[in-house]
């Protein structure tokens, strides 16, 4: 391995990685808004849904937690565009990233708001709350404690599930790297640098998380 | 839109999809148990009161969850034998499916081993067990039960991994979808069907842990 | 059933079809959607060079790329009218049928079974495979390898014809597939492979890439056709894009391709010989 040849091709590579790395960043970021929005309701009606809507959120999520995202990736941009919905490679890879999150935010809504012990919500009723009072007030807050630094550990997960856009021709950060890879065949380094941004991003993601874990945590 | 699905040519094929789904499965089972062995010994070492136990250990478990599972796929398969560290294809990826499931399985454990109340490690001191004895006789055993539910989506979402062995030539599910895919360009109903065979498998082992849990949880 | 239904919906379209496109032109062929869009929407991909991979500042460059050069060049008279459409290999027909792209080049082999998904255009190029050694390898050629029978691996791209691709050279050699072409090269480099068989295109450029540090074996086998797809029943289109190509490799364009041939490919076109059209000796 010859680091100053390495060097030079990475340094003339700059603006694509530059580019690669906002790609992967947006797709990110969009994936986990839209994710996140989905997949608040996701939760509730998993928790508060009636039966025949609870049996369908269910069968959702089961089946996307049980496909690999490479899978749905693909999906969304074939499958849906054979029933009439033709996406951009970057909207198919945006909305299969945002499906992904919604089934993991769905279930971290559920878990947190299930861990609420029932008599919580007796006690609401008893001192005469509504449900959406009750929500507010009581339900809300304690699960948002728990929800928080779980949300934030799906972001580190959905910047490197945005790897797998590559395949549908995404110009994100590992495209941008194979591309660099196939002009200059620095296969090793390249992933190996490649591997490293992510663990910056990811490393970055994770300290925020503890942050918000230690903030949100109740004080002993 | 002018696409007809025609599962013909998949179908054809449908042998190759399972035994690609045969060595998934292998695949995931081998990383598991070494994972299970390595994500063990990692979490005694968190939970360490010796730095020097500690630090190695959380330093090992940062770099693994904040990087792509993709790159530590290649940089073993690629990087390793130029430093005389050789493996066969199977067993590479093996390896570092069973590295990336330790780090998680560690974090898995880690929170089991804290939730066990330090009375039963004094009880069995007082019975004169050795400290080795304590661990693989009464904290490991309860620990397993507690950690159960989170065991069982590591575990899945360790089979759903196994799709990236595609990328060093394993020829697992997802590699021979797209040699499926190559050869017919049958890519949409390839992969309804690839997609299908990995939902189903996953809630066959969603049901087998379930299954465990319920004969293992305590009776109430 | 099912196909007496498509038949009766294909004659209620065919019914409907002269009382909607009356005031329109005849039939809307996807040439003239091209043409009042205004660029070319192309399918390739950006990691296999010579083929279509990105320069140094970042642009789309290669062989296939130059012949949507080309047809953009006959469609708006500037060849630079492209919309390029980043896709991967398995892409390639699902793009086309799926209305994504107008063409695809993409170094995509013609076979019957292709065929019967998307019309092809005329070839534009004749590929064949090669064998690539390490320069200090201990097998000095092809009749080496040959000769050392199984004890030699041999790194190749993922393909359901690979196997017996490989074995119909070296038949007793054991074969390693890999999803891309980086990764072939790294199995040789890395010794995880003796040899790596692959276009000679791609093993030539590689070989030009890195001077000194492989070797040719000296075989080449299994030729195939090069050309570029367009979706089925567009007929208009396909004679177009044929036009295009053919005249780029034996008219009016020539002086391109074979400016493109010499980038890519390294070796010189001798023109096409004056006179009595070549198409018909």
């Amino acid at each position: 391995m010859d680091i100053a040849h390495f060097l030079d091709i990475l340094w003339l590579a700059r603006t694509p990685i530059l580019k690669g790395l906002g790609f992967t960043i947006s797709i990110s970021l969009l994936a986990i808004c839209f994710g996140t929005l989905l997949g608040i309701f996701v939760g509730l009606a998993l928790t508060y849904g009636i039966r025949p809507l609870r049996w369908i959120v269910r069968g959702y999520t089961d089946f996307i937690r049980g496909t690999p995202v490479l899978v749905l990736v693909l999906a969304s941009y074939y499958v849906l565009s054979t029933i009439g919905l033709d996406l951009s490679p970057f909207q198919a890879g945006v909305l299969a990233l945002a499906v992904f999150c919604s089934s993991h935010v769905g279930e971290i809504v559920r878990g947190a708001l299930q861990a609420i012990p029932k008599g919580q919500t007796e006690a609401a009723k008893a001192i005469g709350l509504t449900f959406p009072q009750t929500f507010a007030y009581v339900l809300g807050p304690q699960a948002l404690r728990q929800i928080l630094p779980a949300w934030v550990n799906t972001a580190a997960e959905m910047v490197k599930a945005s790897t797998l856009l590559s395949i549908i021709g995404v110009a994100e950060l590992l495209l941008r790297t194979q591309e660099i890879i196939s002009r200059s065949f620095l296969s090793l380094e390249f992933y190996f640098f490649a591997g490293f941004l992510y663990f910056i991003i990811n490393y970055a993601i994770e300290r925020f998380g503890r942050y918000v874990e230690r903030k949100t945590a109740i004080p002993s | 839109m002018g696409y007809t699905l025609n599962f013909a040519a998949v179908w054809r094929s449908f042998d190759l999809l399972l035994e690609g789904l045969a060595l998934s499965l292998a695949l995931a089972l081998g990383a598991i148990l070494i994972g299970a062995a390595i994500g063990l010994f990692t979490a005694f070492c968190l939970i360490s009161k010796n730095g020097f136990a500690r630090r190695p250990a959380g330093i090992y478990v940062t770099i693994i969850r904040n990087t792509p599972i993709l790159v530590l796929v290649l940089f073993t398969y690629f990087a390793l034998p130029q430093l005389g560290f050789r493996l066969g294809k199977i067993e590479s990826f093996i390896f570092t499916l069973a590295l990336y499931s330790g780090a998680y399985l560690a974090e898995v454990f880690r929170a089991g081993l804290l939730s066990i109340p330090v009375g039963l490690r004094e009880a069995g001191l007082a019975i004169g067990l050795t400290e080795i004895q304590i661990r693989t006789s009464i904290i490991a055993p309860l620990m397993f039960r507690n950690v159960l539910p989170s065991l069982s989506s590591t575990i899945i979402s360790l089979f759903k991994d196994t799709s990236l062995a595609a990328a060093i030539a394993v020829p697992e599910l997802t590699f021979e979808a797209r040699k499926i895919n190559v050869e017919t360009f049958r890519v949409i109903e390839t992969w309804i069907v690839a997609s299908c065979l990995y939902v189903i498998t996953c809630s066959i082992l969603a049901a087998l842990m379930r299954a465990l849990e319920r004969r293992l949880s305590v009776p109430r | 059933m099912t196909n007496r239904l498509r038949v009766a919906a294909a004659v209620a379209a065919f019914a409907m079809l002269p009382s909607l496109t009356a005031f329109a032109q005849e039939t809307k062929s996807k040439l003239d959607e091209v043409l009042a869009r205004g660029h070319l929407v192309l399918g390739t991909g950006s990691t296999n060079a010579p083929w279509h991979f990105k320069s140094v500042d970042d642009k789309l460059q290669g062989f296939d790329v130059d012949m949507g050069h080309i047809i953009a060049k006959a469609l708006f008279n500037d060849p630079e009218k492209i919309e390029f459409v980043n896709q991967s290999s398995d892409a390639r027909i699902p793009n086309i049928t799926t209305d994504k792209v107008d063409i695809t080049c993409q170094f995509m082999t013609v076979t019957g079974e292709r065929a019967q998904q998307i019309a092809f255009t005329i070839p534009y190029y004749r590929e064949g495979v090669g064998l690539m050694l390490k320069a200090d390898s201990k097998y000095a050629d092809y009749a080496a390898l040959k000769a050392a029978g199984s004890a030699v691996t041999i790194s190749v791209l993922q393909n359901v014809y690979a196997e017996s691709m490989v074995h119909a050279a070296l038949p007793e050699a054991k074969v390693d597939q890999y999803e891309s072409v980086d990764l072939i090269y790294q199995a040789l480099e890395s010794g995880r492979a003796d040899a790596a068989a692959t276009d000679q295109s791609s093993l030539a450029w590689y070989m030009t890439q890195n001077q000194g540090r492989y070797k040719d074996a000296g075989y080449g086998w299994n030729p195939q056709t090069y050309a570029c797809g367009v979706k089925r029943g567009d007929q208009d289109w396909l004679n177009f894009v044929n036009t295009a190509l053919h005249e780029a490799m034996t008219g009016v364009e020539f002086d391109f391709y074979a400016k493109s041939f010499k980038t890519w490919f390294g070796k010189d076109l001798t023109p096409p010989q004056i006179g009595f059209p070549v198409e018909f000796k």
